[in-house]
């Protein structure tokens, strides 16, 4: 039983993974053709497996609620439900589905209206932790307010205008230094990915031992 | 302005004040519009993803392409994670998704961030063509080096390396400063665009009936 | 009674420690002041996006661009400046262009703003010849390399339920080989990755990006010798607007966004006042 629990699934994945290698290091149009196939398979099997968010929604709303069964966390537990209900059965029940105009209605005015205020209140929450933490104590610290002080203001539209210089100085700090910085940090980061993943193909990684 | 668009906006403004009200302090109406985009988020997924299942894989099935059934029972297999006795199911699908994933990732990894990134930097350098050119050349390979030394883990930072590490980190400092400030421009647009709404639409148009 | 008495507080500790919510409300109220008075001030075109405009603009007529779109509802007010622009620069030039959503709310937004905002039809593009609508699928790393690939594995049939082999722009198109430039616009940081890895690696594709303005770093790293351009956020669709001479809502959204920072400005200063305040005035003791 532990062949079919642990040996088993690391097989399937070093087997796939050395067919995605071969298809791209090989001439060999066998592992073009499984390559096509696998990968079609996963985005069937991302689809198919959506309603895993709807169940893991259910099971933490059940726990939140057990911890804390006040009145309060009563409603909030009922009303991802109960949204979650009505989007979908507005959305099943007329023609067009998403693209009636009932749907459109929630999703115009429910659903993107708080996304975005939810995205917009993260200014406030960016700003009042830049005004705990950029403070020059260090060279680090003021190479992190230069870069981020210059490049935001380079931004504004209303900075460059009275400031000019704002923008060759911020172009130049985009392209340069940033560059400089961002392409150690992607080669740094490509590096540890392939390692990682080469455990992965090897059997070694712990993820796979779990469960 | 016909009712409904008037009671969309309705609608809208009072989310939006319910998730601006968190800055005051955390209450419940913060609270719901959470837990209404959660149930709304879920909902939607679902709704757009169902007719993928059909386009993909039910309706090729249905015609002859029986192979595609492997990926849509891997797909309901998925959800065996949530019990407990049989979550070790849910492994082959994770395996197939792992392999695949990684496969894919390492192949186009190893030229794309590590050696195109590097002849690009050196590239950089040898291609110039005035001075400016060759001295922004010297700096991004000075950052990308020394952003990379900064990620050695394995050595103590002392010595040269102490010192490049210093360095690289100099770099990464300003790199991230760019990326907080991209942050906060991209949060100040959201929260702009919510005032935009409530000026425009809700006091303008609704309230006043200004057009 | 005998008690500690409190010290009274210096200004360098006040000016350090002050409530967040006199930001907030400073913020709120400086944001709100060029939305009832806009200001209307000039914004500067920057390099990434000339690339971005050129590699649109040098391509031959009839060359065909896939736009993979990953709007969503939450970054509308910053991605809607850069993709409406991007379309009618694609739409004003004789290019094929296909459409195809890779995240779930990309259908709907696509839906809303083509056709609406910007009109094929009225730029003499007719469905079916010069631009097609492939609908939404999960096209995330693995899913890219897929399409790629063999785009009516994924894609049977348009958005309208047409199949592919029935439409005429999309006879002979099934792979990459047919692309000549790819438009990925994309939400994540990391996202930009994919494009790279299973597009311009494995078949040299051309390609231009379009991200929020917190990705604009991380992108600058490609450009310009593995992706041809790039536009941040709606500060650079801005820019785009003005490049290809079609104002939009960038401008609004650009010129509302001029007092918004002063309020976190001040306090940064504040900030750095209070810090230095304290070092030199205990050094001073």
């Amino acid at each position: 039983m532990s062949f079919f629990r642990y040996q088993l699934p690391t097989i399937i994945v070093t087997t796939c993974g050395i067919i995605m290698l071969l298809a791209f290091f090989t001439p060999f149009d066998i592992f073009t053709t499984i390559k096509a196939n696998l990968t079609q398979w996963m985005v069937v099997i991302a689809s198919t497996s959506i309603w895993l968010g709807f169940l893991y929604m259910c099971n933490a709303q059940y726990h939140m609620l057990k911890r804390n069964p006040t009145r309060s966390q009563k409603i909030l537990f009922v009303t991802p439900f109960a949204f979650f209900l009505l989007f979908f059965i507005v959305g099943i029940s007329f023609p067009k589905d998403t693209n009636s105009p009932q749907y459109l209605w929630l999703f115009n005015n429910i659903y993107s209206q708080v996304s975005m205020t939810i995205t917009g209140v993260m200014f406030f929450t960016l700003s009042s932790a830049a005004y705990r933490t950029f403070r020059a104590s260090s060279i680090d610290s003021l190479a992190l307010i230069l870069g981020g002080l210059i490049y935001t203001l380079r931004l504004i539209p209303m900075f460059p205008y009275f400031i000019p210089w704002l923008v060759p100085v911020g172009e130049w700090l985009l392209l340069v230094p940033n560059v400089g910085g961002g392409r150690g940090a992607v080669i740094a980061a490509a590096l540890a990915a392939m390692a990682v993943g080469l455990r992965t193909l090897w059997g070694r990684e712990v993820v796979l031992k779990e469960g | 302005m016909d009712s409904w668009e008037v009671l969309g906006v309705l609608v809208g403004v009072f989310f939006i004040i319910s998730v601006l009200s968190m800055l005051w302090k955390d209450n419940l109406y913060f609270r719901l519009g959470q837990q209404a985009i959660l149930g709304a988020t879920i909902a939607h997924t679902i709704l757009m993803n169902m007719k993928n299942v059909l386009n993909i894989a039910l309706i090729p099935i249905s015609k002859g392409t029986i192979i595609l059934i492997v990926p849509f029972i891997l797909g309901l297999m998925i959800y065996l994670r949530l019990v407990p006795k049989y979550a070790w199911i849910s492994k082959y699908t994770t395996s197939v998704m792992i392999g695949v994933g990684t496969g894919v990732m390492i192949s186009g990894t190893l030229r794309g961030q590590i050696i195109d990134q590097v002849k690009a930097t050196v590239v950089d350098i040898f291609s110039a063509t005035n001075t400016y050119t060759v001295l922004n050349g010297v700096i991004i390979a000075i950052g990308t080096v020394t952003a990379i030394t900064f990620w050695i883990f394995t050595r103590e930072h002392k010595g040269v390396l102490g010192i490049s590490a210093k360095i690289g980190r100099i770099f990464l400092m300003i790199s991230l400063g760019a990326n907080w400030s991209g942050e906060l421009i991209l949060y100040l647009t959201a929260m702009v665009g919510r005032l935009i709404f409530i000026v425009n639409i809700f006091i303008k148009s609704v309230l006043l009936g200004i057009a | 009674m005998s008690g500690n008495k409190k010290e009274p507080r210096i200004i360098w500790e006040k000016l350090g420690d002050l409530d967040y919510r006199w930001l907030y409300g400073l913020s709120i109220i400086l944001m709100v002041i060029p939305i009832i008075q806009p200001i209307g001030l000039p914004t500067q075109v920057g390099e990434a996006t000339k690339g971005f405009y050129n590699a649109i603009v040098n391509l031959p007529p009839g060359s065909v661009v896939c736009v993979l779109f990953s709007g969503s509802a939450g970054y509308a007010d910053e991605q809607e400046a850069g993709f409406v622009a991007t379309w009618k620069v694609l739409f004003e030039h004789n290019l094929k262009v296909i459409f195809v959503s890779t995240a779930v709310d990309s259908e709907i937004i696509l839906n809303n703003e083509l056709g609406k905002m910007v009109n094929p039809e009225s730029y003499g593009k007719k469905y079916g010849i010069d631009y097609v609508r492939l609908g939404y699928a999960p096209l995330d790393e693995v899913g890219q390399a897929s399409f790629a690939q063999n785009i009516r594995g994924i894609f049977a049939k348009d958005v309208y339920g047409t199949p592919l082999d029935e439409i005429p722009l999309m006879k002979d198109i099934n792979n990459y080989q047919k692309i000549d430039l790819l438009y990925f616009q994309y939400l994540s940081c990391t996202d930009i990755e994919w494009v790279i890895r299973q597009w311009v690696v494995p078949y040299g594709t051309k390609a231009i990006v379009s991200c929020t303005t917190a990705c604009g770093p991380m992108a600058a790293p490609y450009y310009p010798k593995q992706i041809q351009g790039f536009i941040a956020g709606s500060g650079q669709g801005t820019e785009l607007e003005i490049l290809s001479k079609n104002p939009g809502r960038g401008a609004v959204l650009s010129d509302s966004k001029n007092f918004g920072i002063l309020g976190l400005l001040l306090f940064i200063v504040f900030g750095n006042i209070s810090y230095f305040g304290k070092k030199f005035g205990k050094r001073g003791e």
